[in-house]
């Protein structure tokens, strides 16, 4: 998303919005995650919550503009969010576009697709070979 | 028990174990298919919203942790993408 981000802030706000954890260790834990050294506990309070956020921000050097659900999970409950899912708003507050629940369908190129179809296409050189480097859900190139 | 009832429980353990193949599949193993059912069905919702559809508003705080400020005050000038997610 950074990319897409990098590719279109001229023409379209980009937020990203901090939402429950997906695999905290004292839940659904995933092997990926120790390897990369994400290891958190799922936030009890808004304090833990922007702890972790902050900790991704300052990992990632995350450009995006961000925002932190309350811990009681109103963004989250209005847009079915979780784990992760996209959406475009258009310039009237309605919904342009409504990705997929991730991970499974949870498509960055669907976006870059509907930016595409009205502010042109940015076309870029093919990635290089796979990185080791670590790879968040929020951090994701793509 | 009857011959019926021998044939519904066998296709129900049967159908059982398909889906519990089917889910250790999906999540990556037996371990995984636990934490899929225990930790994640209930959190997933596909929701109502569609294309077309007025944009909820909800309340988010900044980083900082203090501030705060609303989904609402960041559309009406230009398209805004929303990038829900967390960082496990």
């Amino acid at each position: 998303m950074v990319q897409i981000y990098n590719d279109y802030k001229d023409h379209a706000d980009f937020l990203t919005v901090y939402v429950r954890e997906a695999h905290p260790t004292d839940e659904w834990q995933m092997k990926s995650n120790v390897k990369d050294d994400v290891c958190y506990a799922q936030p009890k309070t808004l304090a833990q919550r922007v702890a972790i956020a902050n900790d991704f921000i300052k990992r990632f050097n995350y450009p995006i503009a961000f925002g932190i659900d309350d811990i009681n999970n109103a963004a989250n409950d209005a847009y079915a969010a979780w784990p992760e899912r996209l959406y475009v708003i258009d310039e009237s507050g309605r919904i342009a576009y409504r990705g997929g629940m991730g991970p499974f369908h949870y498509d960055p190129d669907e976006v870059r697709a509907w930016l595409a179809a009205r502010y042109g296409a940015v076309k870029h050189d093919p990635p290089p070979a796979a990185s080791s480097a670590p790879v968040a859900s929020l951090g994701s190139p793509k | 028990m009857t011959l019926f009832w021998k044939w519904t429980i066998a296709v129900f353990l049967v159908l059982l174990l398909a889906a519990f193949l089917v889910l250790c599949k999906m999540a990556g193993s037996p371990k995984d298919a636990y934490g899929m059912v225990r930790y994640a069905f209930p959190h997933m919702h596909r929701g109502t919203l569609k294309v077309g559809d007025d944009a909820p508003d909800a309340r988010l705080v900044a980083l900082d942790g203090s501030d705060h400020f609303h989904i609402r005050e960041r559309t009406g000038g230009r398209p805004l993408v929303i990038i829900f997610g967390s960082y496990t």
